[in-house]
């Protein structure tokens, strides 16, 4: 795990597959099993030992009534039965949990190993909950899993008590069996999945008008439009509801369908055995274990309703991809060319121009983050969209326009730039920032906690932390994006101040976009795009 | 995970109809489960009797539909219950939620997820949790009532079951309590940083600390798994005493019935049981336990529906008292106006003169507090310094056009009075606004908008806020942005849109845009 060579895409499949088969999800899938046998046994045995006492009372043959061994079986098999379903969730939730700390650790390697631009459309917007959620999908079944092997078990055991009262009666039982699960993925397919699929839209619907109105709220407000605004959302909201309404109905039939099974086939079971002139002790054993093998079907039938869902979330995990490797053409020296200017290494320079003339997209197209940069640009007489991204890494520290910061300390977001930087390395990158202040105030200090996102940071905070960390990277060219926004005139000046002299000192180039005059002192040449 | 139904906080205290309804069906669910007994204990009871073993069978068929029926109802009613409460947790936040969520722009992410994420969150809670908690209050009651009329013994065997089941559970609790509050806050910082890792990546990647991170994800997931299995090892108990009891009452019901049926009981029969009422007894000690198997199960729904009602509980801002309206403006002058969020000041001490007419552009870098200055000439923020003098003697009212202007399923002369108006009003703002395109493309100002806008393009949206704006007939224009994101033909149409407005009412603008800027008649630049 601490070298991370780039994977084949099939390594996805493969760590998948193993996840679905560990020691642990079968010793669960075990002991589900055994806890679905002793619930068979359980209801089965004691119906007999009921009814066997019964007729052994009736006709004074007591002595001869074996009454040890089935009294025996119902106290192991309620013993059984709690151990079992103790052991199978235990060790479940044990084996998916192993098994997804390495599916992550996996995707996480797979996602590194591809070039961020050609990964770019995956992570954007809610990309990244999607394959959170895809992995917790995968989670949910692994837990879910040993509903099949108890399914089976008590399954095959109601048969054959139900054999004892007669072939008829474990054919029905077997054939009732059977058919179950056909007979809920029908009224799944009637009557689920379609109002699913409605309330799922119309929920994301709602969520986009939500958002959409709220971005108004200055005018709902200035206008007093909060009241219609509202029931318009409550409208949608309703049509959401009833959508949902009816998908509960849908699901609704399918546990009815599950409900009903037992009563049924126990009846039909003991028709069966009557018609077949069974005794009533093995009558009451193959009725009562109709009910209970009924039962134990219910769990699995509906962990297969959500087999769809998992197997598009399979999918996607596994069809993440690998970068096709062409040769990537070397650089030719280190002279940058961006729009037609060229600049020498430890040369400045700042992008001016209006909001979507591209500034940004020109400093994350040469960090190699995104592609899309309208002008020329190029590193040693090579289009940097060709250049590969690990040159390109090596090459740009990019402190961008709205930071990316993870959640750890203030030091774990720091020493991301660099494997082995020691606390004053910190301390010197925070004071050329000029967040070195603000970071001794925080309780703490390096070792503070940003939450997600480092909600308790200004915007400018978050850019100046943002700033350190690249310049803890020393990498020979330094890009900013906005480097003083959110800062007074004097903590402006002084930030442009200190990092003039930390370029002059390490001789690092500076590529710059301002809308603020101040920042521009630092370079020599200027782009109006 | 005991039978206690949660007492929900008072913003949502349901006492609905539907309710009552769901849990009543819960209980109509037993009423199939005595059908299910009577009929199995006939059956058995009087095994080789035509009469009774085919009424027996006939009941046991009727049971498993009275049962689907009963619990298909009871998730019908649970669900009604649900989107009634869902009904009223919307009727009362989003009215308020809307009305102040300019003041809360930079957190539009998390007013939607209350609107719509928090309030979805309580249904598990309303239609499932509930009903079955209400339930399970009496069912095992009545359970043990139906095994009494069969054998008194039995019922008792059940209900003193419950004094080892209550005893377990409290301390089964209390040490899943204590557990998890070693561990939570633990697993709740480690479980998001795969998401948050991932969401960083291209960062992580440009420094090349993808191998660092990954082994870090690797230890932590690792760490995770193993605290949270610390947890689940302790809180599966609490279903295991469940599990255990269950299966416990089923089986000293099954060997007291049986050995009083062979006469072998090592104390005198307390009762003269027969086979029947003994079946009967059997196949109703499986109910006795099956509502708190129930609640255990909808145990999550009732944690994600509670912790939704707290953050619901969480209090809105009052909306700021809207000040007093009037439509003679001459003119408005700040002086030494200052805003603040939070006690820290966001833009001032601004100074400024507002004539009756013309054009003013505020300009300056995002985040100077442009927006901000807008809004408090128009009255939705309480100023932190500084006075706003409206010549005239009150407070005017003022017209506001945002960057994506609110759009509203209805036609375009509805959304066009959303900001009041009367016809001749109307149709003289959508000519002003230079819509008039529009409306010849689409046919007419009565054709319809969905609530998306769909085929606006961002400069006719930008054109139908203004004409709202010039509809209102307030004299005092604020702009945000109005040029923003717009080609430059079309920034030029919109500019000059603005010129001539300018010869009848006062409009400011807050731009980045330096073509709007030079064509403003005055300038506050906040930089």
């Amino acid at each position: 795990m601490t070298a991370l060579t780039p994977r084949p895409a099939d390594a996805m499949q493969q760590v998948l597959d193993a996840a679905a088969h560990t020691p642990a999800l079968r010793r669960a899938g075990l002991v589900a099993a055994a806890a679905a046998l002793a619930g068979v046994a359980l209801l089965g045995v004691a119906g007999w030992f009921l009814t066997g006492a019964a007729l052994a009372g009736l006709l004074g043959s007591v002595a001869a009534f074996n009454y040890l061994l089935p009294s025996a079986t119902i106290r192991l098999a309620a013993v059984v039965r709690t151990g079992g379903r103790y052991f199978e969730r235990l060790w479940s939730h044990e084996a998916a949990l192993g098994a997804l700390a390495t599916v992550r650790v996996q995707l996480f390697g797979q996602l590194a190993s591809r070039d961020p631009r050609a990964t770019r459309d995956l992570m954007l917007g809610d990309g990244v909950a999607r394959l959170t959620q895809d992995v917790d999908a995968l989670e949910d079944a692994i837990i879910r899993s040993p509903a099949r092997p108890a399914a089976i078990a008590g399954g095959v055991l109601a048969v054959l008590l139900a054999l004892l009262a007669g072939p008829a009666p474990a054919l029905l039982l077997a054939t009732g069996l059977l058919a179950l699960p056909r007979l809920a993925g029908r009224v799944a397919t009637r009557m689920v999945d379609g109002p699913a699929a409605e309330a799922q839209a119309r929920a994301s619907a709602l969520k986009a008008l939500v958002t959409d109105q709220l971005a108004a709220g200055a005018e709902i407000a200035v206008y007093g439009l909060a009241d219609p605004v509202s029931s318009a959302v409550i409208a949608e909201a309703a049509a959401m509801d009833a959508a949902r309404a009816r998908m509960v109905r849908g699901e609704a039939w399918l546990a009815g369908v599950l409900v009903a099974a037992g009563p049924v086939l126990a009846a039909l079971v003991a028709a069966a055995a009557a018609l077949g002139g069974a005794s009533a002790p093995l009558a009451a054993l193959a009725a009562l274990a109709a009910a209970g093998g009924a039962e134990v079907q219910g769990a699995f039938i509906r962990a297969r309703g959500k087999d769809a869902a998992l197997a598009a979330a399979r999918d996607r995990l596994t069809g993440l991809g690998a970068d096709t490797v062409l040769p990537a053409p070397a650089p030719v020296g280190e002279a940058l060319t961006i729009a037609g200017h060229q600049l020498l290494p430890g040369g400045r320079l700042a992008l001016t121009g209006a909001s979507g003339s591209g500034k940004t997209r020109i400093l994350e197209s040469l960090a190699g983050w995104r592609a899309d940069a309208p002008q020329s640009l190029q590193l040693g007489g090579v289009p940097v969209a060709e250049i590969a991204f690990a040159t390109l890494g090596a090459r740009f520290a990019c402190a961008p326009q709205s930071p990316v910061l993870i959640a750890g300390s203030v030091a774990d977001n720091l020493r991301l730039a660099a494997p082995g930087l020691d606390d004053a390395a910190l301390w010197d990158a925070l004071e050329t920032a000029c967040l070195a202040d603000d970071v001794r105030a925080l309780t703490g200090g390096l070792d503070h906690w940003l939450g997600e996102g480092a909600g308790q940071f200004s915007g400018g905070q978050r850019k100046r932390l943002s700033l350190a960390r690249a310049l803890l990277a020393r990498r020979p060219w330094l890009l900013l994006d906005e480097p003083t926004e959110g800062l007074d005139a004097t903590s402006e000046a002084e930030l442009v101040r200190r990092l003039g002299m930390w370029l002059d000192a390490t001789g690092t180039g500076l590529i710059l976009t301002s809308h603020r005059p101040a920042p521009l002192a630092l370079t020599g040449q200027r782009i109006h795009l | 995970m005991t039978a206690a139904a949660t007492t929900p906080s008072g913003s949502f205290a349901p006492r609905s109809a539907a309710l009552r309804r769901a849990s009543l069906w819960w209980l109509a669910d037993l009423a199939g489960a005595f059908l299910f007994a009577a009929g199995l204990a006939f059956t058995i009871g009087c095994w080789g009797g035509l009469v009774p073993v085919l009424g027996g069978l006939a009941a046991m068929l009727v049971s498993g539909l009275v049962r689907a029926a009963a619990q298909a109802r009871a998730a019908e009613a649970g669900m009604a219950a649900a989107i009634d409460l869902k009904a009223r947790l919307r009727a009362r936040h989003l009215p308020l939620l809307f009305a102040t969520a300019h003041a809360r722009a930079r957190m539009a992410g998390e007013d939607a997820a209350r609107a719509v994420d928090q309030i979805e969150a309580i249904e598990g809670l309303a239609a499932r949790y509930q009903p079955l908690a209400r339930a399970a209050r009496i069912a095992p009651l009545l359970v043990a009532g139906a095994v009494a009329i069969a054998s008194p013994v039995a019922a008792g065997i059940l209900l003193l079951t419950l004094i080892p089941f209550t005893i377990g559970m409290i301390i089964a609790g209390g040490a899943a309590r204590a557990a998890a509050d070693r561990q939570l806050t633990a697993i709740g910082r480690l479980g998001g940083l795969f998401a948050d890792r991932l969401r960083a990546l291209a960062e992580i990647r440009s420094f090349g600390a993808e191998a660092r991170i990954a082994s870090h994800l690797g230890q932590a997931s690792t760490e995770v798994a193993d605290r949270t299995l610390a947890l689940l090892r302790i809180a599966f108990i609490s279903s295991g005493i469940l599990e255990f009891l269950a299966a416990l009452s089923v089986a000293i019901v099954a060997l007291y019935c049986g050995f009083s049926l062979l006469g072998l009981l090592p104390f005198p029969a307390p009762e003269n049981l027969g086979l029947t009422a003994a079946f009967f007894a059997l196949a109703l000690a499986p109910e006795f336990y099956l509502p708190m198997r129930r609640l255990a199960a909808a145990y999550h729904d009732r944690q994600t529906g509670e912790a939704a009602s707290l953050a619901l509980d969480i209090e809105l801002p009052a909306p700021a008292a809207s000040p007093p309206r009037s439509t003679v403006f001459t003119g408005v002058t700040l002086a030494g106006v200052a805003v603040a969020y939070d006690g820290k000041v966001a833009v001032g001490p601004v100074s400024l003169a507002v004539p009756a007419t013309g054009l003013i552009a505020i300009t300056g870098p995002s985040g100077c507090g442009k927006s901000s200055l807008l809004a408090a000439l128009a009255g939705l923020q309480p100023l932190h310094a500084g006075t706003l003098d409206w010549t005239a003697g009150t407070a005017t009212a003022a017209a506001w056009a945002g960057q994506r202007p609110l759009v509203m399923a209805g036609s375009i002369a509805d959304n066009v009075a959303l900001g009041g108006g009367n016809p001749a009003t109307i149709a003289h703002a959508l000519e002003a606004s230079g819509l008039a395109p529009l409306l010849a493309a689409r046919g007419g100002d009565e054709a319809p908008l969905d609530a998306a806008g769909s085929g606006l393009s961002g400069g006719e949206r930008r054109r139908l806020g203004l004409a709202r704006a010039l509809a209102s007939g307030r004299p005092l224009l604020l702009l945000d942005e109005p040029t923003a994101d717009l080609d430059a033909t079309t920034a030029d149409a919109i500019i000059a849109t603005l010129r001539r407005l300018a010869s009848t009412h006062a409009v400011v603008v807050a731009t980045h845009d330096p073509a709007l800027a030079a064509a403003a008649d005055s300038r506050l630049d906040l930089a």
